[in-house]
């Protein structure tokens, strides 16, 4: 504590730049002593012995932090921070003294004079050059990256000559000139310096986006290509002397950071080339590929510099070098046993993967001709870790070659190499990519490919498939590869016929994982445990898996569906065969991992068991091939649409499409499918993931396609299964999911009905039974004792979610008959309200209902019924209110009590989506005449409905993520549309509103903040726009009233422009939100620009540093005044305004934080 | 308070059931069951298969609504469960008397006096406070398999 007093004297004083003396010294060898002390308690905490240094140094950890934040908080402490840096023993003080420097010239760097800039920058490079052979790397490195971002904060304004001074001392030290130790410090301050300049790994430095989007151009343009060049003159100055003498360890750090610094600079995303147009996406030339595809398991990244980079990529050998340093160092290094996983071997293996995926026009537009070449390259280089494939998967295996620790197998040459293929592949058509091999081997890159998958397939069915082990790894990557390659040959949709030779390798490398596949499925049999969860994950991942081996089949497709028929026999003739004599269930784990292979290698999408892997693989079966669309069909076929016949056509998938198409074999299929469903529905009660499935996955593709929906209507089957649904008790058991997911395919299926007449009367047969049962029961006189019974609530529930079911499935040829049976159960749903009243699953049932049904209709209703539908939900929301104000409940079990709160928190949520349902007429309205007509002002019901239900929510409720952007995006939307309607509320209800609206401006998450924002400026903008026309606006609102205690108070306009400005200037926010606070504040300054003033006033007075002072005044006034401002509320204007404040906020913000 | 079945024999459902079986499977959170002799709101529910090929089965917490201790169950999901018959009805808040009851008026005019007032110190005093204070109290009661206790006290504004 004493210390802190002292330091504080030293460091907070007056000796910015001050001139020397004993005084001088004495003070800045105090506050050295201070921080050392801090760092070594701080550092000593963190081991075991604390106590005793506390007892003798009276320091506690809180006190130290303290002491170093006083540091990085004083003005201008970097003399003494220079001076810690110069004289420190202790490593940690001198680190401290580095980030110090960082944090305070971030902060005054508007204040530093031009040379003070310099200077900073140009001391801390120095000393790192001169200590670059100290042991404390940490300490350097963090010098050298305060260098860095001191460099990239003073970018835009320090000249090219100021910037070349400094290269040219990076460029020596890089070069080697001043020493091997030196030549490493500075290809680690490239590599900061890159890295700080990159917008992903950028540090923050509190200013607009536009300023780190600046920079990233200028050092793409003008130094990244240079940077490169010095990093590989770096490497190869190294390279001899790593080569030719034994232990040159230091060489070897210098060429592996060089390495690094490349690969890194490769990393950049790279999107303008050197004319400074931005790159076009599609640059297209033959046998190339620019996009990557789909989402992967492994990382790729394709690397596009631009042709600026083709001499020091390509035409330079680059390449070759690479690839000769790599052997050249492998064959000097392997007999050491650790070489694979040493870094400089990783880094130059990542680099060489890297460029493989180089593309774009970097390669001159030749027809792919040198791209080729350059890859045929790499390949040749590469292909010395792959292959044989066998003998490089055995070495590994049988560790003997080459010392394999767990850790180093993710390093290995065979890993490296099966993601330089994926890279390749990325990069190139998959005729390409065969050939490539072509020239230097008897067959192509895929065979290879296809053997190494082999290899791996074989290890990982040896060693039991532990997960994490090098052959999982390389399977995934190799798995990738063949879907990068294979993808694009499936999309096109035309059947490329591959090689033979690729065919066959295609098939073999199938036929060996269906082999692997099915020894996982049989072994899994045994292990019974119920992991369930564990379970899920590891089929989702299996499922990619799955996706990619489809392809892989397809690929060979002639071969493989034999095979897959074969192995499918003999596993039913062992069923059969071993019936009652022998446990099926291995047989019936491998059935079930053929069904998944199978569905994914004939069908474009599982889970469970056997009757679940049935009816996923219908569902997904019958999506893509049941009845496809006629046009589908003669665009794929290119033959006469009249019929389903198509003799001629010979490959399979012609066949299939005609053989279930609607004119054959569909509708019996179909009707077989539907049965399959009745069946899963009625005999296995309680199996609810089943019937989900069955609901949600089978039955619901069945009815997305109007022409199969033409025929599963005309079905006998569906028939029974719709009246079983409508009359009978046996459906009632379905969980309450379920029934809802069936009443809703059940109505969307009306759509195969001819006529709306019709369909109308379909969904009428498929409700009345619901709605008549609940409006009976609703009419019974006791009621109240009825309805608690549990076998009424279990009907109730479950015709509710029927009921919600088919509201969900509102189209407009079903609306009529949907409109009518809500209709009916309005006064139902009231007394059921009020009955269940404390049946909060019920409540929430009935309200849900409501938010479904309106949003599904609330688009076509016509006046009167729209009249009646607002009428109903102020009822409802009335009702609710009234049961739920003022309510306790009398329980000490805090699970209850939290349960409540979550019903709740339900409730409401369901009730602001219905007020937003609501809304929406406003904006999408179909009925015949027009809102105007209707006398209905929605804004009104709306806000009144608000009223209503805002009492009930309380804080603790808008803590709940999903309430509480509901409650705002409402709010906000209100306000914006309607802000004549705020004028009009009440007081209390004004206050109410504009109390949460103040609560969200200060909320966290950033797109409450805008929601707010937004609904700001809409009123203040409103207010502004009506008293300039003569009006009152917001009238008593906006002036100032008196409130309940008869105290004047500010008006709402003054409040918020008070609570605005002091957000923006002192509290945290995210810079994406200056926009709109723009936006917001703009109108307000407008409203009360006397307050304004005197705000403003007020922040110059409270400034007491004199220079602080003027410029504080100074930018106030251009924040109003410049950029030709005026006080109209028109685009330009808002636009003009959000560059002041943004050019305002970099000036001032700084400052007036830390002051 | 098993003690007082005797007192609603008179009562309305005097005929009704306390539980009603229910198919597991269709029994959802929010809801109620009958564990282990007791009726609990069901505060979870989850279902698990035992074994790769077996049946569902439904996992189920539920908290007593009485003394709100949690108890668990599991169950096949095609198999029945008891569910209790709660019932909720509401009273309008008369008299609080020195022996620790509450003199309660019925729907019909009549009072009911056997009722206890809770005996956490928390739940007392939420009671005694607000009838205190002259505010309009309604109690909403609850009863299952015998047992009746204050559930509720919702505040109906000032007398």
């Amino acid at each position: 504590m004493i210390k802190m007093q002292e330091y504080s004297n030293g460091g907070g004083g007056d000796d910015g730049g001050g001139g020397g003396g004993p005084a001088d010294l004495a003070k800045l060898q105090s506050i050295m002593h201070s921080i050392e002390i801090a760092c070594s308690s701080i550092q000593v905490s963190n081991a075991y012995v604390h106590v005793y240094i506390f007892m003798e140094m009276h320091v506690n950890p809180a006190a130290a932090e303290a002491t170093i934040l006083g540091l990085c908080q004083s003005p201008q402490p970097y003399k003494a921070c220079q001076f810690i840096l110069e004289n420190s023993q202790v490593a940690n003080a001198r680190f401290q003294a580095a980030a110090a420097i960082r944090d305070a010239a971030m902060r005054e760097w508007s204040f530093l004079t031009a040379d003070e800039k310099k200077s900073l920058i140009g001391f801390c490079l120095c000393f790192v050059m001169q200590h670059a052979s100290s042991p404390e790397g940490y300490v350097q490195a963090k010098i050298s990256s305060v260098a860095a971002q001191l460099m990239k904060r003073g970018w835009l304004d320090f000249t090219s000559s100021d910037k070349e001074a400094f290269f040219s001392q990076v460029h020596q030290a890089v070069l080697g000139i001043h020493g091997v130790d030196t030549q490493f410090i500075g290809i680690n301050f490239l590599e900061s310096l890159v890295s700080e300049f990159s917008p992903s790994t950028s540090s923050a430095m509190g200013l607009p986006r536009e300023f780190h989007e600046q920079c990233r151009i200028s050092l793409e343009l003008d130094y990244l290509k240079t940077f490169y060049c010095w990093a590989r003159d770096a490497a190869l100055s190294v390279t001899k002397q790593i080569i030719e003498s034994d232990a040159a360890a230091s060489e070897v750090k210098a060429c592996t950071a060089a390495l690094r610094l490349l690969h890194q600079i490769l990393n950049w995303d790279f999107q303008f080339d050197t004319s400074g147009r931005k790159i076009s996406i599609n640059v297209f030339s033959a046998g190339v590929r620019t996009e990557s595809s789909s989402s992967k398991r492994s990382e790729c990244i394709i690397v596009q510099p631009g042709p600026a980079w083709c001499d020091a990529l390509i035409s330079s050998g680059h390449i070759v070098w690479l690839l000769n340093l790599y052997s050249a160092l492998r064959q000097k290094f392997s007999s050491e046993g650790y070489w694979l996983d040493c870094p400089i071997a990783v880094s130059a293996r990542k680099l060489i993967v890297q460029l493989c995926s180089l593309t774009g026009t970097v390669f001159p537009s030749d027809n792919g001709k040198m791209q080729e070449h350059h890859l045929l390259q790499l390949l040749s280089g590469i292909l010395e870790w792959v292959d044989p494939p066998d003998v490089v998967a055995q070495a590994i295996e049988s560790g003997k070659s080459e010392s394999y620790s767990d850790f180093s197998n993710f390093n290995s040459e065979m890993l490296d190499g099966c993601r330089a293929l994926l890279s390749i592949a990325t990069v190139t058509t998959p005729f390409v990519f065969d050939r490539l091999l072509k020239s230097i081997r008897p067959f192509g890159t895929l065979t290879l490919l296809s053997n190494l998958m082999c290899e791996v397939v074989k290890v990982l069915m040896m060693n039991n498939t532990e997960e994490g082990t090098w052959s999982w790894e390389a399977r995934d990557i190799l798995l990738d590869t063949w879907t990068t390659l294979l993808v694009s040959l499936d999309s096109t949709g035309r059947n490329v016929v591959l090689p033979l030779e690729v065919r066959n390798a295609a098939a073999s490398l199938f036929a060996l994982i269906v082999e692997s596949e099915l020894k996982v499925a049989s072994a899994s049999a045994m292990d019974d445990n119920g992991e369930f969860n564990y379970l899920q994950a590891s089929i989702s991942a299996m499922d990619e898996r799955l996706s990619s081996y489809a392809l892989i089949a397809r690929a060979a497709i002639d071969a493989t569906v034999p095979l897959l028929t074969r192995l499918f026999s003999e596993r039913f003739a062992r069923l059969h065969q071993g019936r009652g004599m022998i446990d099926p269930t291995e047989t019936l784990e491998e059935l079930y991992s053929l069904l998944l292979i199978t569905g994914h290698v004939l069908a474009d999408e599982g889970e469970g068991e056997i009757p679940v892997a049935i009816v996923w693989f219908l569902a997904r079966w019958s999506q893509t091939y049941l009845m496809p669309l006629e046009e589908f069909r003669d665009s794929s076929t290119n033959l006469c649409h009249d019929t389903g016949y198509q003799h001629q056509s010979s490959t399979s998938r012609k066949a299939l499409l005609s053989f279930f198409g609607e004119h054959n074999q569909g509708k019996p299929v179909l009707d077989i499918i539907v049965r399959i469903s009745m069946t899963t529905l009625v005999s296995y009660p309680g199996e609810k993931d089943l019937q989900e499935l069955t609901c949600n996955q089978l039955l619901h593709a069945l009815v997305r396609r109007k022409n199969v929906c033409v025929h599963l209507v005309a079905l006998d089957s569906w028939r029974e299964l719709a009246s079983a649904f409508a009359n009978d008790k046996t459906l009632i058991l379905l969980n309450s999911t379920n029934q809802r997911l069936l009443a809703q395919t059940l109505v969307l299926s009306a759509y195969g009905m001819r006529n709306s007449e019709s369909s109308n009367q379909y969904v009428r047969d498929l409700t009345r039974h619901a709605t008549a049962y609940l409006v009976e029961l609703s009419g019974k006189n006791d009621l109240k004792n009825v309805a608690q019974q549990p076998d009424i609530i279990l009907l109730v529930s479950c015709l509710l979610e029927r009921l919600r079911g088919a509201a969900n499935a509102t189209e407009p040829r079903t609306q009529k008959a949907i409109y009518e049976m809500g209709f009916s159960v309005m006064n139902p749903v009231l007394l059921l309200l009020e009955v269940y009243k404390h049946e909060s699953a019920v409540v929430y049932l009935l309200l849900k209902f409501v938010v479904d049904w309106v949003d599904g209709q609330i688009s076509y209703l016509e006046a009167q019924e729209t009249n009646i539908v607002i009428d109903f939900c102020t009822r409802l929301l009335q009702l609710y209110s009234s049961h739920n104000i003022g309510k306790t409940l009398m329980t000490q079990s805090s699970s209850l009590l939290g349960e409540a709160k979550t019903e709740k928190y339900k409730d409401l949520r369901a009730l602001f989506q219905l007020l937003s349902n609501l809304c929406s007429k406003d904006l999408v309205d179909f009925s015949s005449d027009s809102i105007e007509a209707q006398a209905i002002n929605i804004s009104q019901v709306v806000f009144f409905g608000l009223h209503i239900v805002t009492p009930l929510m309380s804080g603790d409720l808008l803590k709940y993520p999903k309430l509480c952007h509901d409650y705002f995006s409402l709010l906000s939307h209100l306000l914006e549309v309607y802000p004549e309607t705020v004028a009009q509320l009440s007081t209390e209800a004004f206050a109410h509103v504009l109390g949460t609206l103040d609560f969200g401006l200060h909320h966290q998450d950033s797109e409450i903040v805008d929601m707010c924002l937004r609904a700001l400026r809409a009123l203040a903008s409103y207010h502004y726009k009506e008293t300039g026309a003569g009006k009152v606006g917001l009238a008593a609102q906006a002036a100032g009233i008196n409130n309940s205690n008869g105290n004047p108070e500010e008006g709402v306009l003054s409040r918020f422009l008070r609570s605005l400005l002091q957000l923006l200037l002192f509290e945290d926010y995210s810079p994406d939100m200056v926009g709109t606070a723009a936006d917001a504040l703009f109108p307000l300054i407008l409203c009360e620009p006397r307050l304004y003033q005197r705000l403003g006033s007020e922040l110059i007075e409270r400034q007491a540093n004199p220079p602080f002072k003027s410029r504080l005044a100074n930018a106030l006034q251009s924040l109003t005044s410049s950029n030709q401002l005026s006080s109209t509320l028109d685009r330009v204007n808002y636009q003009r305004f959000r560059k002041n404040l943004t050019n305002f906020l970099v000036e001032v913000r700084g400052f007036l934080r830390t002051m | 308070m098993s003690d007082e079945e005797h007192h609603f024999e008179s009562k309305a459902d005097a005929g009704a059931s306390k539980t009603f079986p229910q198919q597991a499977g269709t029994i959802r959170k929010n809801g109620y069951i009958v564990i282990k002799g007791r009726p609990c709101k069901v505060v979870e529910v989850s279902t698990s298969k035992t074994g790769k090929h077996g049946h569902a089965k439904c996992h189920f917490v539920g908290i007593d609504i009485f003394n709100g201790k949690k108890l668990e169950d599991i169950v096949p999901s095609s198999h029945n469960c008891d569910v209790p018959h709660v019932t909720r009805t509401d009273y309008q808040l008369i008299d609080i008397s020195e022996d620790g009851f509450v003199s309660l008026l019925t729907e019909n005019g009549n009072t009911k006096d056997d009722l206890r007032l809770p005996t956490d110190e928390n739940l007392l005093s939420q009671i005694k406070d607000g009838f205190e204070s002259g505010k309009d109290l309604v109690v909403s009661v609850q009863c299952a398999m015998g047992e009746e206790q204050i559930n509720a006290l919702k505040d109906i504004g000032p007398k």
